[in-house]
């Protein structure tokens, strides 16, 4: 216990934890902590983060590391939870003095660790889709976000209602939300959007995430006849839509889902209750637009396949927006770290914007081998990864545009449409942004 | 009202799974004075057993027995391999609690890198609808009903009619006389594993067939009823257990109906304080473990 507090006390204390004596870039090996629920009914998120780390550390280690300096990968399991992510950030920042970065922390805990590991000064990059990130107070400098916030995934999910292609204007919506924080997120902006664009919420519909089924909330929900179900329910989302076909007497209703649902986990799950063909049919989801392809693109999957002796599933995610994004973070932080030449947070850390953002006149590299080189001729740099361009904004969050999707039979995401900026801005504007 | 009747029928459903898995468990603690928080992980193990073997092409019914045969081998040597060892050297009630729930957290972080965090589905399942008024079932959830009813019916006669039901009731009362009267306790007590073992790996197929689909996660999730359902019966009483599967499978599914459905547990969970409070024993128990089977 006492041990316990120790660490606790040396966590709360915060301050630079991973400056080398002397300063420059030091030496020993360097850690990227992967935050994120890898138990709990959110287990699916953490192992697409993980994956993501895989892939970058040999991209950075086998072209000379970060001034010589290998980086590796750790699991702290939050279990999705605010209470159990406190001490597992804790632990992670008192017990690893060597931390470069932090990956992770969803919507589930990042309320609660990213002030923690901004007082520790370590960067991090976040995958949460909360809208207070987006103006955060007080600031947290450290803290990135490479995906917008839940509320835009909200929005496209109503331009896919109103705007995609395929289907008539759906007008009466069904709202199926995990009751966690994350999953709560995305019901006031769509009802405030689809409600004044003449849409209807038939059944808001909040349900217990992990209950083992949803008879009652199925028939509840089909009594109101909706024609289309919005919905983000990671770990009972088969459940609930297997009930629904049964229950609605085989026949399925259209449904919309966030881009996490762009998952291999998620279509494993939903595909094994509904069936491939009901899913492929039915399904729609929103995703920021990535082309799969390119330099970095190649570099990623190249890595993500390696990545499979140590992490079977790895390759999996080679769709999975977020672990492209995450690859893309820590790449960036490798070559703040070069660029500025230390390992001090404090001096790398701003330095992670400009190359993110570019600055006038700055080299665009797509791997952390091409940027090293271009930083050792003189240049700036801007790093274009896996995910496309970044561009972070004053409180570090890095928005794009959405894509219209859905999935084929083996579980590849297929691109069905866009949205155009003037329907965003329409969304946008109904929805209160 | 159609809901509600609907709900009804849901809940009977509900019941026969919690009830299935719950008087393995409190048959468990009162023959063996052992709090397995480990049952509900036991449970979604012998799930995934039945699920590799449906994948390989079985049906899902044998796939149940192969899960029953696993649960109750599972048991067995959990008990011979950990609990019993604590329980010899005298390990404290509460102390063997803990075990049971390290157990718990071991069995699940092991399951993941076998299974993955991927929820799973079974194949091939019967999924036709039958309606009867407003109460909509399908084939499979009617033949889970008929189960629990012969599960329960098999349960009961065996209690109250073998010899080996008499023996673990003595069992049950007072280790040390029935002993001494002759009875191979440590021989009922393996015996004891076995057969809630395997009520408890019928429960997860059942449980699993009745969710369309289950994950590691679910393990913990299911036991949080089946322990509601044992106490609210009063604790180490199988009948008790069956009657606590009753209302709190009937009234999480009708409170959803009444109210919004993030309160369900909530009504189940309230009625079970209540019940502490009014009649700390539970709604069956008399005279101590076991009891009312005699």
């Amino acid at each position: 216990m006492a041990l316990a507090a120790s660490l606790g006390l040396l966590a709360a204390c915060g301050g630079t934890t991973n400056t080398p004596s002397g300063g420059g870039l030091g030496t020993g090996p360097l850690l990227v902590g992967v935050v994120a629920p890898f138990t709990g009914v959110d287990a699916a998120l953490g192992p697409a983060y993980y994956a993501a780390c895989l892939a970058a550390a040999p991209s950075i280690n086998s072209n000379g590391g970060i001034g010589g300096r290998q980086v590796s990968c750790q699991q702290f399991d939050t279990r999705g939870e605010p209470a159990d992510a406190v001490p597992a950030a804790n632990a992670m920042i008192a017990g690893n003095s060597n931390l470069m970065a932090v990956v992770g922390c969803t919507s589930d805990e990042a309320a609660t660790v990213a002030p923690i590991i901004n007082r520790a000064h370590i960067p991090m990059f976040c995958m949460t889709g909360q809208t207070e990130f987006n103006k955060p107070s007080p600031a947290l400098p450290y803290f990135h976000r490479l995906v917008p916030a839940d509320i835009f995934d909200a929005y496209a999910m109503v331009g896919y209602a109103l705007y995609g292609p395929g289907h008539a204007p759906y007008k009466n919506a069904a709202l199926v939300f995990g009751n966690d924080i994350g999953s709560q997120a995305f019901v006031a902006p769509a009802t405030n959007a689809f409600t004044k664009l003449g849409g209807k919420i038939a059944i808001n519909q909040p349900i217990t995430l992990g209950a083992a089924d949803y008879r009652t909330e199925v028939t509840a929900m089909l009594a109101t006849h909706p024609d289309v179900i919005f919905t983000e329910a990671l770990g009972s989302a088969g459940t609930y839509l297997g009930e629904v076909k049964t229950l609605n007497g085989g026949t399925m209703i259209p449904f919309i889902g966030t881009s996490a649902t762009i998952d291999p986990q998620w279509f494993a799950q939903v595909s094994g209750a509904v069936g491939v063909d009901t899913l492929v049919k039915n399904y729609g989801g929103v995703d920021l637009g990535y082309t799969f392809s390119g330099p970095a693109y190649t570099e990623f999957i190249t890595n993500l396949n390696a990545a499979a002796s140590t992490f079977a599933d790895a390759p999996k995610y080679k769709q999975r927006g977020s672990t492209l994004h995450l690859y893309d973070g820590i790449i960036m932080t490798a070559l703040a770290m070069t660029a500025t030449n230390s390992a001090d947070p404090t001096v790398y850390n701003p330095k992670i914007k400009d190359i993110a953002n570019g600055v006038s006149g700055a080299t665009v590299v797509s791997t952390y081998k091409d940027g090293v080189a271009a930083l050792k001729a003189g240049k700036s740099i801007r790093f274009v990864g896996a995910g496309g361009e970044n561009n972070f904004d004053q409180y570090n969050n890095s928005q794009s545009g959405y894509i219209l999707v859905n999935y084929d039979a083996q579980g590849n995401e297929v691109k069905i449409g866009e949205l155009t900026p003037a329907q965003t801005v329409t969304i946008s504007t109904a929805g209160g942004i | 009202m159609n809901l509600f009747v609907a709900a009804f029928g849901f809940g009977l459903v509900s019941m026969s799974v919690i009830a299935i898995a719950a008087v393995g468990f409190t048959m468990q603690f009162g023959i063996t004075n052992m709090i397995n928080l480990a049952y509900g992980e036991v449970m979604i193990s012998s799930a995934y057993v039945a699920y590799y073997l449906n994948r390989a092409g079985i049906s899902i019914w044998l796939g149940m027995i192969a899960g029953a045969l696993f649960g109750a081998v599972f048991s067995f040597l959990l008990n011979r391999i950990v609990y019993a060892p604590f329980q010899r050297k005298g390990t404290s009630y509460l102390g063997m609690v803990i075990v049971s729930l390290a157990i718990s957290l071991m069995i699940a972080n092991l399951l993941l890198p076998i299974v993955g965090a991927f929820n799973s589905s079974y194949q091939n399942t019967g999924t036709s609808l039958v309606r009867i008024g407003s109460i909509t079932l399908t084939t499979n959830q009617i033949a889970i009903i008929g189960l629990a009813v012969v599960v329960m019916l098999l349960v009961h006669g065996l209690l109250r009619y073998t010899k080996l039901g008499k023996a673990m009731r003595a069992t049950s009362a007072n280790p040390t006389l029935a002993r001494n009267c002759g009875i191979p306790t440590q021989r009922v007590v393996d015996v004891v594993w076995m057969i809630t073992g395997a009520l408890c790996g019928v429960a997860g197929v059942v449980a699993a067939m009745n969710s369309d689909s289950f994950s590691v996660a679910s393990g913990a999730a299911l036991l949080i009823p089946i322990i509601a359902a044992a106490v609210l019966g009063g604790a180490g009483q199988p009948y008790g257990a069956m009657i606590g599967a009753v209302i709190i499978g009937l009234v999480t599914e009708l409170s959803a109906a009444a109210w919004s459905p993030n309160y369900k547990e909530v009504v189940a969970f309230g009625i079970l304080v209540v019940v502490m409070v009014l009649r700390p024993q539970g709604l069956l128990a008399r005279r101590g473990a076991m009891a009312a089977a005699g």
